[in-house]
Order: C-alpha cells, then structure tokens, then sequence
C-alpha cells in the first residue's frame, strides 16, 4: 500500500478577542490573560449576561470591502496567513488555491442591521440582502484575493471551523487541489447573544471550562490556516509548522442542543481522527479541547477524554476558550492556530479562571490529565488533537505532527451507485407565492415520525426529515447498530433556515436581546437540518452541511462520493434542501430577480421560486452488493470549479463550468460527446439560461439534449441541484423513458419529448450567483 | 377556570411550541409522550406567561406545567394575589 499525500501547515492568520494577529493573540494566550470583557456590539442592558470577547478593530479597518463582518475578519486573518505562508497570488498557480470556510451565524449581522431598518424606516438597504448567507463568506475572500479553486462553506456550528480543516486535507489527499486557505470565521451578533441567553446557556461571569462550567461567553474571530500537499511546499520552500494527519466526523444522533451525556458522539470522532492518523491514544501529547463552559459539555468531554486517555501519563489538555470565549464557527480555527503555535514553540496554552480552591477541586476530577490551570507549559508536542462539538449533535477531531507521519493510503476508488432518492417539491404554483411543497401531518404518520418530534422542525427541517428517511426507506435501509457509524449525511443547502433565522431575529430587534427564543434558536443554525434527521434515522457517522449557493445540491453529491473513496463511510446521503416561504420570497422580491410572468419561458427576466429537499443515498460497490440494493446508475464522475465574477452577474464564469463539465468527464474516464443528455440549471432568468446555453453549445460537436427540471417545480436552488442528479439517475435506470427537453445545436433551440432508453451517460450541472460550478456525470448500469 | 386565561395561554402554546392546535386540549399531557415538550419548551413557556400575564414561573414546580388547566390555575392564582 503507498503512502497517502502528506498535508502541512504553512501560514497561519488570527484575528480574535486576544489580538489582532497570530503574534499579539498567542503571547497573550500564554500569558493567559482573558479576552473577554463587556459587551460593546449588542445591547445587553436588559441581559442577565454582558460578557464578551470582542475584536477591537471595526470593519473599516479589517478590509476596504463592504462585506459582512464575518466576511471582512476572515479577510485579515487571511490576509495574515496568505503573507506568512508567502504564498505568491500572482502566480498562475494561485488559480488552483481554494477556499474552505467554516461559519456559524454567517451574515448574522447584516440581517440585524437589514431588518432593523426595515423596522425603523420601512425600508432596508438591498445591498445588506446579499451579505446575509453563509454562502456569501468562502466566495468573498476568494474574490477577494482572486483565488479560483474549489470553495465551500462549511456550516456546522460549533464545528464548523475543525470540519473546514478537516474537508480541505481530504480534497488534497484525494488530489482535488494542492493548496487551500481554510479555517472559519464568525462575528459578535445579537442573533447568537440572544439565542445562548435564552437557553440560559451564557454564563454571567467570565466562562468558566472544566472548572465553574456554568455557561459559555461568546467571542468573534477568525483563525486561517494555509494547507498545502508536503511536495507543493517543498517546491516553492515553504516553512512548514507541523503537518495534519487524520480527522473524525461523528454525529450524536441524541439532541438538537445538548451532548450525548455519555460521550459517545464525541468519543467516536476523536477515535476515527485517531485510527485515521494510524496512531494509538498514548501518543497523544496535547488536546485543544472543545471546553466550552458548559455543565453539560465539560461533564461529557471530562468523560470521553478519561474513557480514551487515561493511562496516558504525558497528556495535557486545555480550553482557550476560557480567554477567546467561544467564537463558534471560527473556533476550530482559532484553537487549531493555537495548536499549530503550541507544536511550534512547545509551549502549551493555558486554560484560566482557577483560584486555589478551584485547583483542589481540580485535582479530584483530572486524575493524570493535566488541564494546564492558568499558567502555560514548557513542552514539546509531537502529537495533538483538536475537538469541535456542535449544535445539531455534530462531533469533529483532527490530528497535528510536528514531524512527518506516514499513513497509508486507505482510499477506496470503488464504483458508487445511487441507490435510494428521496424527493419533495413544490409542485402547486401560485403567482405571488411561486412553488410550494404540501406538507401533512399524514406524510410524517407514514413514516412513524412522532408530533412530540416534527413540531420542533422549522420548514428546512421539515423538509430535510421528510426527504431523507424518503431516500433511506427507497434504498431500503433500515439503520441499526451494525451499520448506524457506517452512513453519514452531507446536506446542500443555499439560504439555510433563513426563515427561522429571520423570525428570530426580527423578534429580537422589537423586543430585545433578553426577548430571544428558547424555541426557535436551535434551528437558527444552518446544520440543525442535518442534526434533525441523524436524531430521527439514528446515523451516527459523517454529518456535514455545505451552504454554497444553488449548486450545493450538487456539491453535496461531489463533497458524499469523496467520503465513501476516502474509505470514511460505504452509505452517504447527499441532499439539496431549500425552503420558500413569505420570508424567503419577500428578500428575493426585494432583490428583484423574480419573473413577473406566471408561465415558465427561456430567458425571461427572472425565475419563480421553488422549494424543496431531494435526498440521494449513495453507496459503496461492497455495500451495494452486499445488500443486494437497487441500482438507480453509477456516479462515474464528479467536479467543482469557481471563477471569481462580482455577485449577480455571472458573466465571465463560463471558465469555471467548462472547467467543471471537463474535468467531471476527465474524472469519469470519458470523452464530451459520450454524454447523451444534460440535467441543467437553467431557470428562466436571461442570464442565467443565456451562459448555460452558449457553454453548451461552444462545447458540444452535436446536438444536445437539456432537460430542466426548474421548469416544472421552480428555482429550489439546492433543491433543485439535486434534483438534477435524481432525474438523470431516474432517466438512466429506465424509470423515465422520455422527457421534454430543450435541443442545443449551433444553428438554433428546438423543444421537444426526448426518448431517453438508450442514454448510457447523463450529466446534471448547477451554478453558485458567485461564479461556482459544480458537475456530475452518471453512468447506466448494464 | 377561567377560559379567556386558559385559550390565550393554548393560542401562546400553538403559536410558540409549533404544537397542532387540532391536538391540544386543556387536560392534554404536554411534558407526555404524544406533545413531548422538554426543558427549551418550559423556557418558552415562561416567557410566554410573562409575556401575556405579567406572571413570572421561573423556579415553579414541574406539575404546574403538566397541563393548561394547571398553568390556567397557576395564573389565575398569581394574577389574584398581585
């Protein structure tokens, strides 16, 4: 077996409550002193909780770009590490760099500010609509920097920035890219403040990890790390600070808020980083901990750290949350920053907050872990792990080296079929609403889905649960304790639970940040969809939500079949879930790009709304075979590409989705004109059927069939990307024998029923409104 | 009991917990198995209590929120007493 391609850390970037760069933030880290303050963003006064670990710079002086700030920290953080990394932009190489971010609130800000005008003046400012989404950060800082390689976003709360690390090694191991600017970012918002301080989960002091633990403080910042393939730095003379093994992705599958009190969750992503990093726990030097500050994490984490690592007499770990605060989806980041420095210098952070008594106290729950109370450590670090914790029951473990580890190469290029589709649309259209999906409580019933359960769900939820056990029950998986580690979940969504976010946070800003609800903030994050249907299914494997535009129906699909190849899980189901309700057509009416004619037509002046979830189970050869499962078609090939275009006009990205459609036939081993027939993106909106149309017929030497599924249901954005995939995987198994689609030649466009018997190959292709590609191709199965 | 408290506190519990209106009477179980409300619904609860009544139930014990005739009760008492 050979050696798997070596990934190295070497640039680091950090702006947080410690300082405004890696230097300023780790002297003071290990001088341990706090971060945190009084809060000045957000109005606390009626709050039983003021404390916060706010960075002291303003937007202005992050970046020049008008950004959300979440957008604008991840920009100077990248700015650092882009200069420390010396990495040359203007190479041509930098063409390939890609952009990894992970987020939890997103645009949280701007939606306050939006909907604060509006609330004030009647009116808000158009231009804030479009720094509101999660999507909007990656595809920021690559415009930014005019970087044009692969981006995600990566959405998971709390674990969001370890899940972005973890995500860009995999691309690299797997060859998709050699270098990425990954890591996370988060703002100060009053959506988070009100939301932690409505579960009563803010402490009123200085958070208190393994210690006091009676409640988290918020932080904001950004922690960029730049991640390169070993022989890429080697070639341009990199500095290297220390090398990323393996990681671990794990789902509770418990609760939507709380951890799994007997650490299960989280014991098995620290257990998968671990086995995939090929090392045993007693190598283990030092642990950045997920130590938020709360009762109920620290009581699990002190009990998974002492079930893995007792016996381990040379581990330390610590929590510098308990000086950043907690900075949620930037905190993998920041801490992995932290974790790099500490194998650099060898010299451990501290945790702080302990007086004498605290240390005696200590000293009876630590055992022969040292937690690094207050003053920091003079160690050499061979070997760390940092932990992410999330919301949604999401669990993320990663493994540093300070020196050269070799693993080998576990990754499984086996076939993967589509094996079970889930699918709920809008079907019923109504002018001023666009497409809508009918739910009942009758589609929840036939499912054996509970009201105790399904009156939690927020209309993504909803619709995620419903397609997802949809796709299980089509595939005819039952889950159960021999396979529930075997499965995981990527979800594609583009606006998230917008409109949970906004119902939130609009309650908020008329009544205060002591006003927010209990109820409703759990599903404020863009992952609780995906944490809804690991509780319900039981999958305790993978569980990732990526938040990339329209197409991350489709990138959902390219991020699920690089798991099973990487050899993580043999079942994944890769979704595209997105919502339309009066919220979600109230902002895209504001924006402008809704038709105002009632029949679908080619190159109208806007699209229709739609909604929807599509669910697509994908599976290993081995476990196809071994479950003597339905064969829909083969995902033979897949591929993303982005190129930097300003919001909204798409114009100038036609390189990005030749670069996707060619590089998805390259990946599937077969020529263009093999493709029978397209499942394209295409909406009604000019500009958006006017590129597709012209990239097709540039490329294409013959007539070509393009079928579009928008026509019937709505622009469901993620939805409708997976969509895609579910109608040519349904043309190709023979389960829709004809269709209408548009004929692209050079000369003109007919329309007409297409036969599809005889396609062999099909290819479904979405777009992100900022410049990203992702392509698909399916193979028939003879 | 009084039914103007008792339909404001169900309309609070429908508008507020996303329960089925058609599925919650005035003796219905809501910490039970069919209505499943757990510790983030109390909290609602509360603020929905003091929202509408000016009534405060943090620190009131578990078998004031068993059901609407026990919050209406609850209410109806501490709105008395003021």
């Amino acid at each position: 077996m050979t050696e798997q391609k070596r990934c190295v850390v070497t640039g680091l970037g950090l702006i947080c409550g410690l300082g405004n760069n890696v230097d300023e933030c780790w002297d003071t880290a290990i001088h341990g002193k706090s971060g945190i303050s009084v809060v000045k963003s957000i109005d606390t006064e009626k709050c039983y909780s003021h404390k916060g670990a706010e960075v002291s710079l303003p937007d202005s002086k992050l970046s020049d770009e008008q950004y959300d700030r979440s957008s604008l920290l991840c920009i100077k953080a990248a700015q650092e590490a882009i200069d420390d990394a010396n990495l040359k932009l203007e190479d041509e190489t930098a063409d390939n760099i890609g952009v990894i971010l992970g987020s939890c609130v997103g645009g949280a800000a701007s939606i306050d500010k939006y909907y604060t005008e509006r609330y004030k003046n009647g009116s808000g400012n158009k231009a804030d609509i479009l720094k509101i989404h999660a999507s909007a950060i990656a595809n920021n800082v690559a415009k930014h920097f005019n970087l044009n390689g692969i981006t995600a976003n990566i959405v998971n709360a709390c674990a969001a920035g370890t899940l972005s690390l973890s995500y860009a090694c995999d691309l690299i191991r797997a060859g998709k890219a050699d270098v990425f600017v990954a890591g996370g970012s988060d703002s100060f918002s009053s959506l988070a403040f009100a939301g932690f301080h409505a579960l009563h989960a803010l402490s009123q002091d200085d958070c208190s990890p393994f210690n006091h633990s009676n409640g988290i403080t918020l932080g904001e910042g950004s922690g960029i790390l730049i991640i390169e393939s070993y022989e890429h730095a080697v070639n341009r003379g990199a500095k290297i600070y220390c090398e990323i093994l393996g990681s671990g992705v794990s789902s509770d599958a418990y609760h939507i808020t709380a951890p799994r009190p007997d650490g299960e969750g989280q014991m098995s992503a620290i257990s998968r980083a671990i086995k995939n990093s090929e090392l045993n726990f007693a190598d283990v030097d030092y642990i950045n901990a997920h130590g938020t500050g709360t009762a109920k994490n620290d009581e699990a984490e002190f009990l998974s750290l002492h079930k893995l690592f007792d016996g381990n007499n040379h581990l330390s770990v610590s929590s510098t949350k308990s000086m950043t605060g907690h900075c949620l989806g930037a905190a993998g980041s920041i801490e992995a920053v932290f974790t790099a420095k500490a194998i650099e210098s060898s010299k451990l952070p501290p945790t702080i907050g302990y007086s004498e008594e605290d240390l005696d106290n200590l000293k009876t729950k630590s055992g022969t872990l040292d937690f690094i109370p207050n003053t920091y450590r003079n160690k050499s670090v061979d070997y760390a792990v940092s932990n992410s914790f999330a919301f949604g029951g999401n669990n993320a473990s990663i493994v540093f080296s300070k020196n050269h580890h070799k693993i080998l190469n576990r990754s499984n290029k086996s076939h993967i079929y589509i094996t079970g589709i889930g699918q709920l649309c809008g079907e019923n259209y109504q002018p001023d609403k666009g497409y809508q999906a009918e739910i009942t409580s009758a589609d929840y019933k036939e499912y054996g889905i509970k009201m105790a359960f399904y009156r939690k769900l927020d209309r993504l939820s909803q619709l995620q649960l419903l397609s997802g056990v949809k796709a299980l029950d089509d595939a005819k998986i039952n889950v159960d304790e021999n396979n529930e580690n075997d499965i995981g979940i990527i979800i594609g969504t583009s606006d998230g639970p917008m409109t949970e976010i906004i119902n939130f946070q609009k309650n908020v800003i008329e009544n205060g940040t002591q006003s927010g609800s209990a109820f409703l903030f759990p599903n404020t994050v863009y992952n609780a969809a995906g944490g809804y249907l690991s509780i319900f299914a039981g999958i305790k494997g993978y569980n990732v939500t990526v938040a990339n535009g329209f197409q991350s129906g489709l990138q959902s699909v390219c991020y699920a079949a690089d798991v099973i190849h990487n050899g993580n899980e043999s079942i994944m189901l890769a979704t595209g879930t997105d919502e339309n309700t009066d919220v979600e057509s109230d902002l895209y009416s504001h924006l402008g790009v809704i038709s105002e004619n009632d029949l679908y037509s080619l190159q109208d002046n806007g699209f229709k709304l739609g909604e929807g979830s599509v669910s697509i189970v994908l599976e290993s050869k081995e476990s196809a075979e071994k479950r003597c499962s339905k064969k829909y078609a083969e995902v033979a090939g897949y591929a993303m590409a982005r190129k930097s275009i300003e919001f909204g006009q798409l114009k100038g990205s036609e390189s990005a989705m030749k670069k996707a459609i060619y590089e998805a036939c390259s990946n599937a081993e077969i020529s263009l004109n093999q493709i029978d027939g397209i499942c394209g993106f295409g909406n009604g909106d000019k500009t958006v059927d006017n590129i597709e149309m012209s990239v097709y017929k540039e490329i294409f030497d013959k007539p070509i069939s393009v079928f579009l599924v928008k026509e019937k249901s709505g622009e469901a954005r993620a939805a409708s990307a997976a969509m895609q995939v579910a109608f040519a995987a349904k043309v190709l198994s023979g389960e829709i024998q004809s269709s209408d689609a548009y004929i692209l030649s050079k000369e003109n466009v007919s329309y007409k029923d297409v036969n599809t018997k005889e396609y062999k190959y099909m290819l479904a292709v979405s777009f992100g409104t900022r410049g990203t590609y992702s392509a698909v191709i399916l193979r028939k199965i003879l | 009991m009084n039914n103007e408290i008792a339909e404001k506190i169900k309309g609070m519990l429908v508008e507020n917990l996303r329960i089925p209106a058609d599925e919650l009477e005035y003796d219905s179980e809501l910490f039970g198995e069919d209505i499943g409300l757990d510790s983030i619904d109390s909290i609602e609860i509360i603020a929905g209590i003091d929202n509408l009544f000016g009534v405060d139930m943090t620190g009131a014990p578990r078998e004031e929120f068993q059901s609407i005739n026990t919050l209406t009760k609850y209410v109806e008492e501490h709105t008395e007493a003021k």
